[in-house]
């Protein structure tokens, strides 16, 4: 049997599944016998009810500093110290290049 | 010539590395050289957005390594950052073919991929990065715009208060993790109405209060619709923001005709000087 997971990957890359209208594909898994979780999901069209059959892992998805190509200039952790949450005051001296 | 010490070249067993991109929904987005980077890699580090998704990239290979534990509320980002370059790259050392999957695209307002491919270069190990479909793409076609109609400058939001840069405001701008904006210590994973505050005075240099602010969220999983809400700028600092969200501002001036330049061709056609 299909299991949430699966079907998930069947929706995503299926043109029909993937725009169907939530009643019809709320439907075709009812149809299918695809869990609980997954087809109140659907019908109320709110993903957080997966949680009760898939778990709730909640996600971080910062995946960038903000000092862009002056690394060098942001708040640097390899001493193990707390980061200084202001910047420091800039000292007067070439710019650096970005890489 | 010293024959003992082996250098990546010699090694039998090479190490190497790829950092895919898994796209941003669920099924929809992976591409088939990325998916045959996952499974042909000896160990598989992850740095996704949705748990689910996490879940099913589980089922492509036996050891996938997920980043999310290296976070913590009061610790660096940048020190996660480094670590994650560093957990690769120790697997790449020890002769293993290591795939870093990141959600979206792997070279898109992430720091550890880019960083990771230029360590193992420099140590002369392969390295590869595979594009991935990006929440930009996503919002290209989901709010319909076209980067190429006006042009369109894309920032790390928190840039644009730490930096005096300089935005063009006949084309579109696009502002990445807003929903942290202004946390200078990297430390924080949301900041609140005060610091989005600070944004909108940045902004409002060259925007009206009253223009309008598009708030964006692609879909995770492919039971899920593209969430778009409208907003005043003004409105930004109360607005309930995810971290997952993307702030874009249409144009608000029109394209400015450069007279000189239109004179300069014009001359340069009557020369017969254009091709
Ligand atoms: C560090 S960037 C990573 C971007 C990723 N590498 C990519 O290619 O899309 C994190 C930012 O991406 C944007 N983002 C992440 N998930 C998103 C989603 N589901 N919809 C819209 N924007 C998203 C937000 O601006 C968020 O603050």
């Amino acid at each position: 049997m299909t299991d949430t997971i699966e079907w998930l990957e069947t929706i995503g890359k299926n043109a029909n599944l993937r725009h169907a209208p939530a009643e019809e594909l709320a439907h075709t898994l009812e149809e299918a016998g695809a869990s609980e979780a997954l087809k109140a999901a659907v019908k109320f069209e709110d993903s957080s009810r997966l949680s009760t059959e898939l778990g709730n892992k909640p996600m971080k998805v910062d995946h960038n500093p903000h000092t862009g190509g002056h690394e060098e200039e942001g708040p640097d952790h390899d001493d193990g110290q707390d980061a200084p949450s202001q910047p420091p005051k800039p000292t007067p001296s070439e710019p650096s290049p970005g890489k | 010539m010293n024959t003992t010490s082996l250098s990546p070249q010699d090694n039998p067993r090479r190490g190497s590395l790829a950092c895919v991109g898994l796209g941003m929904t669920l099924g929809s987005h992976l591409t088939p050289l990325a998916r045959s980077h996952i499974e042909q890699a000896d160990v598989v580090f992850a740095a996704l957005s949705d748990g689910i998704v996490e879940l099913w990239l589980k089922r492509m290979h036996p050891d996938v390594r997920s980043l999310q534990p290296y976070y913590a509320e009061g610790k660096s980002r940048m020190k996660t950052y480094r670590e994650w370059v560093e957990l690769m790259m120790t697997e790449v050392r020890a002769g293993k073919r290591v795939c870093g999957v990141f959600y979206g695209h792997p070279g898109i307002f992430a720091w550890s991929p880019r960083n990771a491919i230029e360590t193992a270069r420099a140590e002369g190990f392969d390295a590869h990065m595979e594009p991935g479909i990006s929440a930009e793409d996503c919002l290209y076609a989901d709010v319909g715009i076209d980067p190429g109609r006006f042009g369109c400058q894309h920032f790390e939001a928190s840039q644009l208060l730490f930096y005096e840069r300089r935005i063009d405001n006949t084309g579109y701008l696009v502002l990445w993790q807003v929903g942290l904006v202004g946390d200078w210590s990297l430390t924080r994973f949301r900041t609140g109405p005060a610091c989005r505050q600070l944004l909108v005075d940045v902004l409002s240099q060259d925007y009206p209060l009253d223009h309008e602010v598009i708030i964006y969220r692609g879909a995770t999983l492919p039971i899920e619709q593209p969430r778009i809400r409208r907003i005043a700028l003004r409105d930004l600092p109360e607005a309930v923001l995810t971290p997952e969200e993307t702030v874009v501002l249409p144009p608000a001036s029109p394209l400015k005709p450069n007279l000189a330049m239109r004179a300069q061709l014009e001359e340069l056609d009557k020369a017969g000087a254009i091709v």
